[in-house]
């Protein structure tokens, strides 16, 4: 099962922090399994914007890449504490 | 040290035991970081982090100022959860032999949790809620450091 996380405004955005699914039919690959989410999730082009960050099983990932549907993937928009 | 805790924590008795437990530190400095009022606007703050990702990035933070500032001690602190105002949301607290790297191991650690560390802010308010996204300023403060 895949486990997609989003954070930040992603959450409000998706109506869900966390979600487990298997990976849809004919998604392959992380751009991919975007495109679903902005159809499927309400989540239009807020993931595509440059400032949102993908982590793919807890590690920064910057290109796309090939999913096996196990993966734990978490979307990140700007961060900060304090 | 680390904690990321969901309920609130009270900074002077943290101080307090760390001074006792800080060996032979000729200085310690502190920072407490609280949930502002804005006039009256903001009723609550929300913040959440991501589970062993956030852990992850503040221990090499630390980490690097403990290398590079030789501190005998360090503690961070921070809130996830539900706030309000007046409340601490983090602490940090260093221990040197001298003051100034005390006092600038405090400073890019405080300079790190705002711009680089795993948190996402919900500020509740007058005009509802809205996520606060670190400010151009705090980036600028963290450039410092590099």
């Amino acid at each position: 099962m895949l486990k997609v996380l989003y954070f930040g405004r992603l959450s409000d955005l998706a109506g869900r922090r966390e979600e487990q699914f298997n990976l849809p039919e004919r998604i392959t690959t992380l751009s991919q399994l975007k495109m679903w989410l902005r159809k499927n999730r309400h989540l239009g082009e807020a993931l595509d914007e440059r400032y949102i960050k993908t982590m793919v099983n807890q590690k920064l990932v910057h290109e796309d890449l090939t999913l096996n549907g196990d993966e734990e993937i978490g979307f990140l928009p700007p961060v900060g504490g304090g | 040290m680390l904690e990321i805790l969901d309920s609130s924590f009270d900074p002077g008795e943290r101080l307090n035991s760390f001074s006792k437990t800080s060996g032979n530190a000729g200085g310690i400095a502190s920072f407490i970081g609280r949930v502002r009022g804005e006039r009256g606007d903001v009723s609550g703050l929300y913040l959440e982090s991501y589970p062993g990702v956030t852990e992850k990035g503040i221990q090499s933070a630390t980490d690097a100022a403990v290398k590079r500032w030789a501190l005998v001690d360090v503690l961070v602190i921070h809130r996830i959860g539900t706030m309000s105002p007046g409340e601490p949301i983090v602490m940090v607290i260093t221990a040197a032999e001298h003051r100034r790297a005390a006092f600038e191991a405090c400073d890019f650690l405080m300079d790190y949790l705002k711009t680089d560390a795993m948190f996402w802010k919900k500020q509740t308010g007058a005009d509802g809620e809205k996520w606060i996204e670190p400010r151009t300023e705090d980036y600028k403060d963290r450039e410092r450091w590099t």
